[in-house]
């Protein structure tokens, strides 16, 4: 223990080499998988083969270098981690983006790693088939290469649980310190922790990601509309709540009661804990349905079906039945942070269409693929508002606030609150950028929320059917972060921004 | 009896004195010489110096010929450590007091008997357990269940411009002739009757009643209480007792509205995530201006169970003055219990008699089913089976000569309870109900 801290006294504050070395590791294992979109490529004999190649091969070499050279050897501590979280997305981005580049598909580098982040993030916002804010029109979706296509599904697949909680189940590099990137990357708790190694938790986590997967494909692929290319693709896209499709007009192009029921199904699975899951898989039915933030999920999701269905049905005047289909679907898309869409849901009257609007401050559980401020937050600071009034009538009284039987420590409270508050002001600092750039009030909004909760289509010029090819150059990285900071739920990237992480 | 006694708190040194009272051979064993020295003054038994985790000790208190150790430390680790050694140098039985409850749950992984510990107590849980049944039945200071809950004992205060008043037993027998009932005892400024029938009620007396389960509401309001349900509790003092009762209640059919008052913040919070139920509050029990605030003027029952007995009766006073209608004070001074009752507090637990109790009808088990020691009056109330060696069986009670100091109160005979009148026949196997002073116990034993 000794040694071990006299060893430490001469490290750096931030062991640079360190963090070279994992985050070269990370990028050779994402070159890896760009081997995948190189073999769709070559199945269909498409041209953007060599794009995928030389991006492969590039990225293994230079992060297979880096690593080799900065063989991690000293323990990880917090600060290297969340720097290298935050590298692995942004460097994977510039590097994911590349094939759409080096196709020339894209003519924008900007538009592409935009796509990318997009992607990772499981956002699910795409410049495609716009006019950018200099003139050039992007392919539409449907024109894209068919490899170009199951990258920008993989990037939403591997992003989903998270490229490295998948690192860290598929390779040992990160065998030190890996504790401390799982808790920088999974937006569950740590007691999610299924076995005593963090390894094997991985490993479970994406065994379950990936069953659930083939299983929604093999589902998917025996209705005819669907050929096992859209099947994998839209598997992807919904188990990581990503929401890129293969078609322009998303879910919609295939106009299928049993898709649409297939898709509402998976991705409210996918808006569930999958540590959760795990335990259902292993037949703890009973601390599934007991858990309360899926409960409370289940329970909200049902509320605004209900609401806005029959919304839909008595004010919008939809047939009983397709309102409740679009109902059904829209809200579950939207509170899951998948942003797939099977109904133009910007055409509706404004009763619908806000009930709708709050639920883009919702999100999936804990522990979910889904993004936004996730609902066992919402439950804990609709709990704690509820508390404060109590605490009114009764000065003296000690009132814990509780989820199940779990009594919620005040520090948690204090971070859920803290997260909350930031959470707004980054939504609001990204609506302020959007305005300054000429968007009105609710297209402004809705970008912001949209990129920072990881959903993707917004309102006005950014509505279901539009896309976010329009916006200025900066108005895309700015988004770009957003979904970054969203995806890696606000304190892992905005930590690096502040004085105390590079001072002592 | 041999009985070899670990700890010598209060809990040792009452147990010492009712059994040394008895005429057994109590050992006292205890590492603090100022407790020794107070045993050593004021009863006739042995004293031993020494830690009770020690085996010389344990040895030279005795604990290879002991029949019975009791280990009532204060620390639970020390009680069972010390059973499993007494056990192994050889006393017979083992009573220890262990207040972690994990022991005694029926899936404990490691049963007490594992531990050599015979039998659990758990004094605070007994304590609570009466308060809880107190509270219930809001009008009475003692409630004890008896002959498989068919029949009770109940105390109840006489009021003022109760129809009892200045009657005597006879009449009022006559005046509520269809209730089955008896009283065993009447408690009348400090001094402990046992009526006959010409012995006449006055106002303000304590009386016990054996009745049947199903007549104590009558005989409720015969004594002039009103007909009342509680369910606004509040509960000044997180102590074990006041945590446990909490508890019992919450687990209750019947939906009690529960405040504890609890003045230690780290105590309180963890009452607070423990119990889901309850609203705690973090303040002085004495403090008056956080009593108005949280309503105690609209509370039903009022129960002061701090560690300060004084403060007890202090605030149950404070409760009583603002009309609560029931209140209940946590006492161990044996000599504050009649004070208590004179100046209005509705009833009085003293952890310490109950843990007394418990292990009382541990060592007379056997013979007898149930022994419970009154508040208030010096009495105890026996449950016993009438053997064959039984010395009145097959007569009239009336035809009996019973000893000074014994009453018979009811009779359990294949599933049917009956207060036991003059005409009453005690068979073989009956179990018999009976109220003793502490002078007469020895002569209960010889009856039956």
């Amino acid at each position: 223990m000794i040694d071990r801290l006299e060893k430490n006294k001469n490290r750096p504050r931030i062991d640079f080499k360190l963090v070279s070395g994992i985050l070269g590791g990370l990028i050779f294992f994402l070159g890896f998988a760009m081997l995948l979109p190189f073999i769709i490529a070559l199945i269909y004999n498409e041209a953007s083969w060599d794009a995928f190649l030389i991006t492969a091969a590039g990225s293994m070499t230079a992060g297979g270098l880096l690593f080799w050279n900065y063989r991690p050897q000293e323990e990880l501590r917090m600060r290297e981690a969340f720097l290298i979280v935050t590298l692995t997305w942004f460097v994977g981005s510039l590097i994911g983006a590349l094939p759409f580049t080096l196709s020339g598909t894209l003519a924008s580098y900007t538009d592409a790693v935009f796509e990318t982040m997009s992607g990772l993030s499981t956002t699910g916002a795409t410049i495609l088939g716009g006019i950018t804010s200099d003139g050039i029109q992007n392919p539409a979706i449907e024109d894209l290469d068919k490899s170009l296509l199951f990258w920008r599904s993989l990037a939403h697949w591997l992003g989903g649980m998270g490229i490295i909680v998948l690192t860290l189940a598929l390779l040992p590099l990160l065998g030190i310190g890996g504790m401390q990137l799982f808790q920088a990357e999974y937006s569950g708790s740590t007691s999610d922790k299924l076995t005593p190694r963090i390894r094997e938790t991985a490993f479970l986590l994406w065994s379950v990601y990936m069953g659930m997967t083939a299983v929604q494909f093999l589902l998917l692929w025996i209705h005819p509309a669907m050929d096992w290319f859209e099947a994998i693709n839209h598997a992807f896209s919904t188990l990581a709540t990503g929401g890129f499709s293969t078609q322009n007009a998303s879910v919609a192009a295939f106009d299928s009661v049993y898709i649409d029921v297939i898709i509402t199904v998976f991705m409210f699975l996918a808006g569930i804990n999958f540590a959760m899951h795990f335990r259902l898989f292993t037949g703890d039915i009973k601390s599934f349905l007991g858990n309360r933030e899926i409960r409370f999920f289940t329970l909200l999701a049902g509320l605004f079906i209900v609401a806005i269905s029959g919304g839909l049905w008595l004010i919008d005047n939809y047939s009983f039945g397709e309102a409740l289909r679009y109902g059904s679907f829209q809200v579950i898309s939207i509170i899951t942070t998948t942003g797939f869409g099977t109904d133009d849901y910007a055409l509706w009257l404004p009763f619908t269409s806000f009930l709708l609007f709050l639920l883009f401050f919702t999100g999936g559980c804990g522990g979910s693929t889904g993004g936004g401020i996730k609902m066992i937050r919402l439950m804990i600071i609709t709990k704690n508002i509820k508390r404060e009034f109590r605490q009114i009538i009764h000065p003296q009284a000690i009132l814990p606030v509780r989820v199940g039987n779990r009594v919620i420590d005040s520090k948690i409270l204090k971070t859920i609150l803290g997260f909350f508050v930031m959470y707004f002001i980054i939504f609001a600092i990204g609506a302020i950028i959007m305005s300054f750039m000429g968007y009105d009030l609710v297209s402004a909004m809705g970008a912001s929320i949209a990129c920072l909760g990881n959903i993707g289509p917004a309102w006005g010029e950014f509505g279901p059917t539009d896309d976010y090819a329009h916006v200025p150059y900066f108005g895309k990285w700015v988004l770009l972060i957003l979904m970054m900071i969203g995806r890696l739920e606000l304190f892992t990237v905005l930590i690096i921004f502040t004085p105390w992480f590079w001072k002592n | 009896m041999k009985i070899l006694i670990a700890g010598a708190g209060e809990v040792g040194f009452e147990l010492s004195k009712v059994l040394s009272e008895e005429h057994h051979d109590v050992t006292v064993l205890d590492e603090r010489q100022s407790c020794l020295q107070r045993v050593i003054e004021n009863l006739d038994v042995l004293t031993v110096e020494g830690n009770a985790t020690s085996p010389h000790a344990l040895v030279k208190a005795g604990a290879r010929q002991a029949d019975l150790m009791v280990a009532v430390t204060s620390v639970d680790e020390v009680n069972i450590i010390a059973s499993m050694m007494a056990k192994r140098l050889g006393v017979k039985s083992v009573i220890a007091r262990v207040r972690n409850q994990e022991l005694s749950r029926p899936d404990a992984p490691i049963t007490p008997s594992e531990l050599g510990i015979d039998v659990l107590i758990h004094p605070e849980e007994s304590a609570a357990n009466q308060i809880h049944q107190l509270v219930k039945r809001a009008s009475a200071s003692d409630v004890v269940f008896l002959a498989d809950k068919k029949l009770q004992m109940i105390g109840l205060r006489v009021e003022i411009g109760s129809e009892v008043i200045n009657k005597t037993l006879a009449e009022v027998a006559e005046l509520y002739n269809e209730l089955s009932f008896r009283v065993i005892a009447i408690s009348r400024r400090g001094t402990t009757i046992i009526p006959r029938g010409n012995n006449r009620l006055m106002a303000l007396d304590h009386i016990f009643i054996i009745t049947k389960t199903e007549h104590v509401q009558q005989l409720v309001s015969a004594t002039g209480h009103q007909n009342v349900t509680l369910r606004k509790v509040m509960i000044a003092g997180g102590s074990e007792v006041g945590r446990l009762l909490a508890k019992k209640l919450s687990a209750d059919k019947q939906k009690w509205v529960i405040k504890l008052i609890e003045p230690n913040k780290e105590v309180a919070t963890e009452i607070a995530n423990n119990n889901r139920d309850i609203l705690v509050l973090n303040g002085n029990p004495t403090d008056p201006n956080l009593l108005v605030i949280e309503g105690i003027q609209e509370m039903d029952a009022f129960i002061s169970v701090t560690e300060d007995e004084e403060s007890n009766i202090i605030s149950c006073l404070m409760a009583k003055h603002l009309e609560v209608k029931k209140t209940v004070a946590l006492v161990s001074k044996s000599q504050y219990v009649p004070l208590s009752q004179t100046i209005g507090i509705d009833a009085i637990v003293n952890v310490k008699a109950s843990a007394s109790d418990e292990i009382h009808r541990q060592i007379r088990q056997g013979m007898l089913l149930t022994v419970k020691a009154l508040t208030g009056i010096k009495a105890e109330i026996i449950e016993v089976e009438a053997g064959k060696n039984c010395a009145i069986l097959d007569k009239p009670i009336h035809s009996l000569k019973i000893p000074d100091g014994i009453v018979i109160g009811g009779i359990l005979r294949n599933g049917l309870a009956e207060v036991a009148t003059g005409q009453s026949i005690i068979r073989k196997g009956d179990r018999v109900i009976i109220l003793a002073l502490p002078q007469a116990i020895k002569k209960v034993e010889e009856m039956f």
